[in-house]
């Protein structure tokens, strides 16, 4: 079986620096992927590169077997990638409702959007998403006028109802209390096997709950790649994190 | 239907009963002047397309009007006596003939340099496609290029407002073909099956009405669609947009080809009453007042921006009846305008909608204390 997310020798040089430098890494279906990093190590840069917002200098990004290296932004989403940024971004005009159907739309074109109903199946999804993301009672309103926590976990729903084989998840539970991140646990669990997840995250209580296996990126390249256990007694890892807070 | 509750179904209703009721209580000399103000409303809806569901601000709105003016003005000079009066087999404007040079053949085909490009609207409906056509396709390429590169916010503002002026600086320019300053006047009347439409008849208005009520009806639904929602999301946040695997500008550049059209259809409709075209209608000072009528109409509303262009304009033409208030007026259009943008963001139509929020919030406590009455 393919992988879902293939990185070959990913590289960009932004006038000499290069913030990432040669990645290779493939995520298999289903799996959830952390990428763990220092400040500035590239992992936001990463997933510019796969989502198409910065273009690569050298290697490939295949997405099921596919080539999406160099395609504009909306081609590679369209190829299955779902992204979530590290600033929580929805339309704060429409509501939680309409956020959700238009994340849901599975045509893209003007011309084929020109209509009104959503069919059965759609509107059952889109209740459903809304329970997993605990909004169903604000469904209704605008979604400028939601909480930081909940802001978050409609942006996630909005990827769980675009049905992106692959999503990135850019620092999911910044800025959240932990009853908020505990509940943002819950869901990206819910999300695993349905997904392919490549998650960046710096709490490491969080990546326990939600790990399977992890990359650490150092100075735009792999450092090391396994376990939550492997990784957290690696010494090239804790050399890496010397001087910062630690790992822990 | 998706989107349209129920009050705002009854205003836009109540709006086309109203405005198809005037001709019951108005001479004919006053629905000439309310048409032309339709002509408005269309247009103010055009920018609250735009600028309301898409964001993006067209400070050069006249352009397409005044294409749309220009192309159904061409036809009707063709149609005018004046044109007719030459002795010619064709007809030719009669500006044509004073800007000619000694010895130049009189037709069409070339008695001015360029004078051709007249040709095909000899068939007035040429001058009605082209009216509603041209600016349509001329946003959607200006739309490709604009929004293709990623341009936005203010800079599509600048690009268009130096589109408008740059045109009105070539129409100036070609006198010969255009009568330049003075624009195209002692126009004919638009004919359909042998009826003409007399600025000054009933049904030149009921045109003009029927027309405004479509463009409204019609741009709603448009907005009610799923791809109006995408369009609203493109606003909001054209990155997320983008990563949800919408081609962002392809929306923007379809919207901004509606409006286009609108306002192209309203410049012909403004032709037909008020029989002229003018260079006026590119100029940057129209192009902003179309944006203060939406304002304060509330540029979230196609309807309250229609109601709000044609509003300002009856109270401007009470107000220019008294000398005194003439100047004064362009001060309270200002000043209306600030306060609108400080603290009716909205305009007049978030107050109206808000206020129905309001009354439906509090029906249900109405209804405990009349029971608790009785
Ligand atoms: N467009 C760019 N041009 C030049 N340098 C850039 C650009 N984008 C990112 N960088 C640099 O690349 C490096 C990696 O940045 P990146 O944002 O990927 O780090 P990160 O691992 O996400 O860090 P953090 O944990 O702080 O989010 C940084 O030094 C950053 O300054
Ligand atoms: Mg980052």
């Amino acid at each position: 079986m393919t992988a879902a997310l293939t990185l070959d020798g990913l590289a960009v040089d932004f006038s000499g620096f290069r913030a990432v430098d040669g990645v290779s890494m493939a995520v298999e279906q289903g799996e959830l992927r952390v990428l763990l990093g220092a400040n500035g190590a590239g992992k936001t840069t990463l997933m510019d590169l796969i989502s198409g917002k910065t273009r690569a200098t050298e290697g490939k990004v295949l997405v099921q077997g596919r080539d999406v290296t160099g395609l504009r932004e909306h081609r590679i989403a369209r190829a299955g990638v779902g992204r979530k940024f590290q600033i929580p971004s929805v339309f704060s005009g429409l509501t939680v409702r309409q956020n959700l159907e238009v994340a849901q739309s599975k045509r893209p074109s003007v011309w084929s959007n020109l209509r009104f109903a959503l069919g059965m199946s759609e509107k059952a999804r889109l209740a459903e998403v809304l329970e997993l993301i605990g909004l169903g009672a604000e469904a209704e309103r605008e979604a400028g006028l939601l909480s930081h926590g909940q802001t978050q976990w409609l942006e996630l729903g909005m990827l769980m109802i675009q049905d992106a084989s692959v999503i990135l998840l850019d620092e999911p539970t910044a800025g959240m209390t932990q009853g908020e991140t505990a509940k943002t646990a819950e869901i990206i669990n819910r999300l695993k096997g349905r997904h392919t997840l490549l998650v960046v995250e710096h709490d490491m209580a969080f990546v326990r709950d939600i790990a399977e296996r992890i990359t650490v990126l150092h100075l735009g390249r792999v450092l090391a790649e396994g376990s939550v256990a492997f990784i957290e007694n690696h010494p090239e890892v804790k050399a890496a994190y010397l001087g910062k807070q630690g790992i822990a | 239907m998706a989107g349209l509750s129920n009050y705002r179904f009854w205003a836009y209703a109540g709006l086309a009963v109203l405005l198809l009721a005037l001709p019951l209580v108005g001479d004919e000399f006053w629905l000439n002047r309310v048409a032309k103000y339709l002509c408005y409303g269309m247009l103010g809806a055009a920018v609250a397309l735009t600028w309301g569901y898409a964001g993006v601000l067209n400070l050069g709105q006249g352009l397409f009007f005044g294409i749309g003016a220009y192309a159904m003005a061409m036809s009707l000079k063709l149609q005018s006596y004046t044109s007719l009066q030459q002795g010619s087999d064709t007809p030719v404007p009669d500006f044509m003939l004073w800007n000619a040079q000694p010895g130049a053949p009189t037709d069409l085909c070339c008695i001015t340099p360029g004078s051709w490009i007249w040709l095909p609207f000899q068939w007035q409906w040429t001058g009605v496609i082209v009216a509603v056509i041209l600016p349509a396709v001329l946003a959607g390429i200006m739309g490709r290029i604009i929004f293709g590169q990623r341009i936005s916010g203010v800079f599509v503002s600048i690009i268009t407002l130096a589109l408008v002026l740059l045109v009105r600086l070539v129409v100036t320019d070609a006198q010969p073909l255009t009568n330049g300053f003075n624009g195209l006047t002692d126009l004919g009347w638009l004919t359909v099956f042998s009826h003409e439409f007399d600025p000054y008849a009933k049904g030149t208005y009921y045109l003009v009405a029927v027309a405004l009520i479509a463009v409204l009806a019609a741009a709603r639904i448009l907005v009610a669609t799923r791809a109006g929602t995408i369009l609203q999301a493109t606003r909001d946040s054209d990155t997320r947009a983008l990563y949800l695997g919408y081609d962002v500008p392809a929306y923007q550049t379809f919207f901004f080809a509606v409006s286009a059209a609108i306002a192209g259809l309203a410049g012909m409709l403004y032709v037909i009453v008020s029989e002229f075209a003018s260079p006026s209608f590119l100029e940057l000072s129209f192009s902003i007042t179309m944006v203060v009528w939406a304002a304060v109409g509330g540029r979230g509303s196609i309807l309250g921006a229609a109601v709000g262009a044609i509003l300002i304009n009856m109270i401007e033409a009470r107000v220019s009846e008294t000398e005194a208030l003439v100047e004064a007026w362009k001060a309270i259009i200002g000043i209306l305008f600030v306060v609108t943008v400080i603290y009716l963001p909205k305009g007049l139509s978030g107050l109206a909608h808000d206020g129905m929020a309001r009354l439906r919030a509090r029906r249900p406590s109405f209804q405990l204390k009349e029971e608790a009455g009785q």
